[in-house]
């Protein structure tokens, strides 16, 4: 019979058990030594359920919703149609701001075929372009909602409404961390300002408070509570957490598990105070890799910084990192509604050169095997002009790209129709893409649950497919 | 299934069979005998031959606990020292520390019913409510905002918490507190405090939109908040598994989630302004120009695209400055009460949804409560029955409804223990764990009912018995210990207290306490802190952190701080408070490396760290014994120990007191209840 997670746990058999819990697939008695690392550390590395391709996910999310019109899913009968209305054969489309009068609006964009296969990338992303064979392109990613908040929670929770765990947290759930110093789940934020859905999109939902994300602040001191208060000095908080140590085994019998937890815990927070800093500072880089992510200019120089920190962290063992594009109110985002062009020449100026560092240095550095890159937003946009010049939120068919972590270079998975309305070919849910960047991490979508208010929750909820195709 | 209640039923509601509506369904035998489903029996308390038995089995509760105990082969640990009696009872019932002399005086009294006389203390102390009635909120998903993308704030949200602060603190009859929070304003439309209660159908997160709104949708989901709490919180039931499809696990059809959701259909929204005409008008006055101009504002600011260029930046900085001081001239909200009312000619249609998509309609149904503790074929309520949410509330408290005496006193029984009857306490179906003690969980839910539904002799019930007041030290003789871990490693047979770890608003009530901070202002509306400005900008709205002007108000109980849905304050966060967007039955309690740099980098601490240090010389002297010793007995209950006086001692030759300090608030002894 399950129970809720349970953690009034004096002893180490209990603590081991219940460290446990949850993991439909592992068994009480195997991996004595794992089990040991967990009692005393619950991030400790898990072993996946499958053979794992990918160790780590970067989700370089572009928030408010890039156009796939613009980007990787060229639509020559958009153009021929532009200014007319939807002819009625394309079906019906539910927006959050355009009118049923509206009319098609064609881009503006050039289109040109690069890498083995000749997939054609817009000239508003020239550099992701040249990794093309990196990356598997789907153009028929769709979901359920059409505004921001609910869209992003389905995006990064795979439900509807706030309060389920996010992918990330899932994966550190699921697998725990490789390292020791660094935490396991960290959101870099644009620093432009927040998105629609909030923190409750990143969140642990249900899950523990060791699942939270870590927040980065900007600048080189981006963990809260990483350094130092006014005053103190490392030598002296040593000494402190020396009579703390003391003063706790004092008061504690020698396999009391939950009070050993505790004290490794400190342990561990003075070794990520120690250690991680030297690994936020990206000034020990050499200057063409600072040159590779256009660090020093002013378009790419913030995006730039933090591609560049996802790398380092992915470099140390970190699960899941995910540095967003855009922030603050809508124009800040991709989410274009007055003006496409504007907008997106701008957002694709600030990402496009540091994506296309991420990949070429994660591959350079024999890491992209092990790194599983996901980018894309929690909608497209849609065929329809939204004033004269703006498209809206659009959920019925949009692209997504994947690369690394097992995923097929070179290819195109999956199509539109031709005005980009509606995914018809190889149509993949938002529940597949994740069934599938778990499967990549080794985690089963169904043994990977956990049970709250009488269900056992998982990311998938109703389970995705993994789309074959692409791994 | 209980013939009592099947009579009642029929008496209450009449039974009327509506047609061309979903069948009303039935449901087998084996279907209606789950145990948390059958009427509650009377069990026969366990009588003891031996003398030391007879003795320790003083109660009810520990005969029953005690012929577990000796059915497993186990036995009870011996009772807690006075001082840890002392400072679990007061972290239990007030969420606060005792302050030495309160520890004092309850060892000093050598009287037989001095654990009675602190008991009774304890229930009649103001803070009490303040901590139960935060189990509560947990339970009903309290936030003061909408959550999603707007997260925009409830400025009177709080007068539901103090509502429900009041409540325990008076005892309200349990039976009482469940239908004026269902019903208030079925009972009375113009009693403020009723009105307030009904809030409790508004707790959820709300979407609003911009845009095409999808009316059918949000209502949709309005009406899926309020029917699926009431499952959660009352019956201990998901019935909200059942909103897509029928039930997998338990006898919920998905006819029965939507009949119970048509309690619902005519509920709306009603904000009761608590100002008068002429204040309305002057707000206006006052704050439309102000709100013009802000919008204005607002759209400058967002033309401005560039951070990258300086100039662009700085005028951006500029103007969001401008805007914050217009916005801190508009002027404050006037008083409203959040309630909901009956608005019969909006009646929602309520139709068994499809994968619960407002979209996919199927047959329409009304109002009835759960079919499986219903007699087969019972009918719907006509859709005219004046009062619903009454009708629904006098089910749901009816003295003999199986559940919700059960699941009230189970989730008493957890709070008390760390550990329910039932481990699950919002889920008594066949996925939620089986009761370890169903004859004591009878018992009690009986006494519940029997008693007047009244909490505090429930509690005075359980903190009464020995079962309570047993040491949470593991048993020194080392083979029964090894048999105890091993027969029952959970401890689901109390053969000793729980530790707890204190829960976050419990320790950061008791670091107020003990550095001498705590603004113990009960009350009104709630605080926001400052906090640290990068977590600010993960607001979609930066501008809604307004910290309070008074800064003594940072001080206060956790309990008055803001609950944001989409700001958690880290301290919180980080020891594990629920999230708000759903029911919380029970808190996890995690221990990891973001706890001990919140406790040893935060600013909290740090901050308290500081005043204990003062206060620690202010009131020990100048004697550093006497200091560490004070200091002891406020974070742990008890006096230093000569080894720790000594190790503290040494510390205190070369290192400053301010850490010294800050040690006493991270150790385990103050961090965890025996």
């Amino acid at each position: 019979m399950p129970t809720e997670h349970y953690r009034i746990t004096n002893t180490r058999r209990e603590f081991l058990r219940d460290a446990f819990c949850g993991f439909g697939g592992m068994a009480f008695g195997a991996m004595l030594a794992a089990q040991e690392a967990h009692a005393q550390n619950p991030l400790a590395p898990k072993k996946p359920h499958l053979p794992a391709k990918a160790k780590s996910v970067i989700f370089l999310f572009l928030s408010g919703g890039p156009s796939h019109m613009e980007s990787f899913d060229p639509k020559p009968l958009l153009n021929k149609l532009h200014g007319q209305k939807r002819p009625a054969s394309f079906g019906e489309a539910k927006y959050q701001f355009v009118s049923p009068t509206a009319t098609l609006l064609g881009t503006k964009r050039t289109f040109q075929r690069y890498g083995k296969n000749g997939i054609e990338v817009s000239d508003l992303f020239p550099q992701l372009a040249q990794r093309i064979d990196d990356i598997a392109v789907i153009r028929s990613v769709h979901s359920d909602m059409v505004v921001h908040s609910a869209a992003q929670y389905q995006l990064f929770t795979g439900r509807v409404v706030p309060g389920f765990p996010s992918m990330g947290a899932w994966a550190i759930y699921g697998l725990g961390n490789e390292s020791q110093s660094l935490p396991a789940y960290v959101v870099l934020p644009d620093p432009h300002g927040a998105q629609e859905g909030g923190m409750p999109m990143y969140s642990n939902g249900f899950l523990p408070a060791v699942y939270q994300p870590t927040m980065f602040r900007p600048g080189n001191r981006p963990v809260l509570n990483l350094d130092l208060p006014k005053g103190v000095t490392l030598d002296q908080r040593r000494k402190t957490l020396g009579l703390l140590k003391q003063l706790n085994q004092m008061d504690m019998q020698p396999d009391d598990a939950e009070f050993s937890a505790r004290l490794n815990a400190y342990d561990l927070a003075f070794k990520m105070q120690t250690e991680a800093p030297a690994i936020f500072d990206l000034s020990n880089e050499p200057q063409e890799t600072l040159d590779l992510y256009g660090i020093g200019k002013p378009a790419t120089d913030d995006y730039g910084r933090r591609c560049l920190m996802a790398r380092r962290l992915v470099e140390k063992g970190v699960r899941f990192v995910c540095p967003v594009s855009g922030g603050g109110t809508g124009n800040l985002q991709w989410d274009a509604h007055s003006d496409i062009e504007e907008n997106h020449t701008r957002m694709a100026a600030q990402s496009d050169q540091p994506m296309a560092a991420l990949l070429t240095d994660l591959k350079r550095r024999g890491l992209l095997d092990s790194t599983l890159v996901v980018i894309g937003g929690e909608f497209g946009r849609s065929p329809e002009s939204e004033g004269s010049k703006g498209r809206d939120h659009h959920n019925l068919g949009y692209t997504m790209l994947m690369a690394g972590g097992g995923v097929q270079g070179g290819i195109v998975h999956g199509a539109t129709d031709d005005i980009g309305l509606r995914a018809i070919e190889k149509p993949v849910h938002l529940r597949d893409l994740h069934a599938t960047i778990l499967h990549q991490l080794g985690l089963d979508q169904e043994l990977l649950t956990y049970l709250h208010l009488g269900r056992e929750e998982r990311l998938t909820e109703t389970l995705g497919t993994v789309v074959t195709d692409i791994i | 299934m209980g013939i009592k209640l099947l009579v009642l039923g029929s008496f209450l509601f009449g039974w009327f069979a509506v047609s061309d509506t979903a069948p009303l369904g039935s449901y087998t035998q084996r279907e209606r005998s789950h145990w948390a489903f059958v009427k509650r029996t009377t069990p026969t308390i366990p009588t003891f031959t031996n003398a030391a038995d007879q003795t320790w089995a003083k109660t009810a509760i520990d005969a029953f606990i005690l012929e577990r105990l000796q059915k497993e082969g186990l036995k009870p640990a011996p009772p807690a020292d006075r001082v840890t009696l002392a400072r679990r009872l007061y972290f239990d019932l007030l969420g606060l520390p005792p302050s030495p002399a309160e520890v004092a005086a309850f060892i000093n009294d050598k009287s037989s019913d001095a654990t009675s006389k602190l008991v009774d203390k304890l229930l009649a102390s103001p803070h009490y409510g303040e901590r139960w009635g935060q189990h509560w909120l947990d339970v009903v998903r309290f936030a003061e905002t909408d959550g999603f993308e707007y997260d925009t704030h409830r400025p009177d949200a709080w007068r539901y918490r103090d509502y429900v602060i009041r409540s325990f603190n008076a005892d309200k009859p349990y039976d009482r507190f469940i239908t004026e929070q269902l019903a208030g304003d079925e009972m009375s439309t113009n009693d403020d405090e009723l009105l307030i209660a009904a809030g409790f159908n508004r707790l959820g997160p709300l979407r609003k939109n911009a845009g095409n709104q999808e009316v059918a949708s949000s209502r949709n989901e309005v009406l899926t908040e309020m029917t699926n709490i009431v499952g959660a919180a009352f019956l201990g039931v998901t019935a909200g598994c059942a909103r897509c499809h029928d039930h997998k696990f338990d006898p919920i059809r998905q006819s029965d989630y939507y009949r119970l959701q048509a309690y619902f259909a005519g509920v709306y929204e009603n904000d009761v302004a608590k100002s008068s005409p002429a204040e309305q008008a002057a707000w206006k006055t006052k704050a439309e120009p102000l709100e013009k101009e802000i919008k204005e504002l607002n759209g400058k600011i967002n033309k401005i695209t560039s951070l990258e260029d300086p100039e662009a930046a700085s005028q951006r900085v500029a103007l969001t400055k401008k805007l914050e001081a217009l916005q801190d001239q508009l002027p404050a909200p006037l008083p409203a009460l959040y309630s909901v009312k009956n608005v019969s000619e909006k009646k929602s249609p309520i139709h068994l949804l499809t994968r619960g998509e407002y979209a996919h309609k199927g047959a329409r149904v009304g109002m009835r409560p759960l079919g499986v503790l219903l007699p087969d074929g019972a009918g719907e309520l006509p859709e005219t029955t004046d009062k619903p949410r009454t009708a629904l509330a006098q089910w749901i408290t009816d003295a003999n409804n199986p559940l919700t005496a059960r699941v009230m006193a189970n989730r008493l029984w957890q709070f008390h223990f760390g550990r329910g009857l039932v481990a699950t306490a919002n889920d008594f179906g066949r996925m939620g764990a089986r009761p370890s003690h169903p004859e004591l969980l009878d018992y009690l839910a009986n006494e519940f009912a029997s008693c007047g539904f009244s909490i505090k002799k429930m509690h005075r019930l359980i903190l009464l018995s020995n079962a309570y007041q047993q040491s949470s030290a593991l048993p020194t003789d080392e083979a029964y210990q090894a048999l105890a871990l091993k027969k029952d490693p959970e401890n689901k047979f109390v053969w000793r207290f729980n530790r707890q770890r204190l829960e976050a608003e419990q320790l950061r009530d008791a670091m107020l306490a003990v550095t001498g901070k705590l603004n113990p202002k009960a009350g009104g509306p709630s605080v926001m802190i400052p906090i640290d400005p990068g977590l600010v900008t993960l607001l979609y709205k930066p501008s809604q952190w307004k910290p309070a002007m008074d800064a003594t108000e940072y001080a206060r109980r956790s309990v008055y701080l803001i609950a944001k849905r989409n700001l958690r304050l880290p301290f919180m966060e980080v020891f594990d408070a629920p999230d708000t967007q759903a029911s919380c039955a029970r808190r996890e309690s995690s221990t990891h490396a973001p706890q001990a740099l919140e406790l040893l980098n935060g600013s909290i601490t740090n901050e308290l760290a500081e005043a204990f240090a003062q206060r620690l010389e202010s009131e020990a002297g100048a004697n550093l014994r006497k200091q560490i010793d004070l200091g002891y007995r406020l974070t742990t209950g008890r006096a230093a120990k000569p080894a720790e006086m000594k190790a503290a001692l040494a510390f205190l030759q070369t290192q400053p007191k301010r850490e010294f300090a800050l040690t006493l608030l991270n150790l385990n002894s103050f961090l965890y209840v025996n």
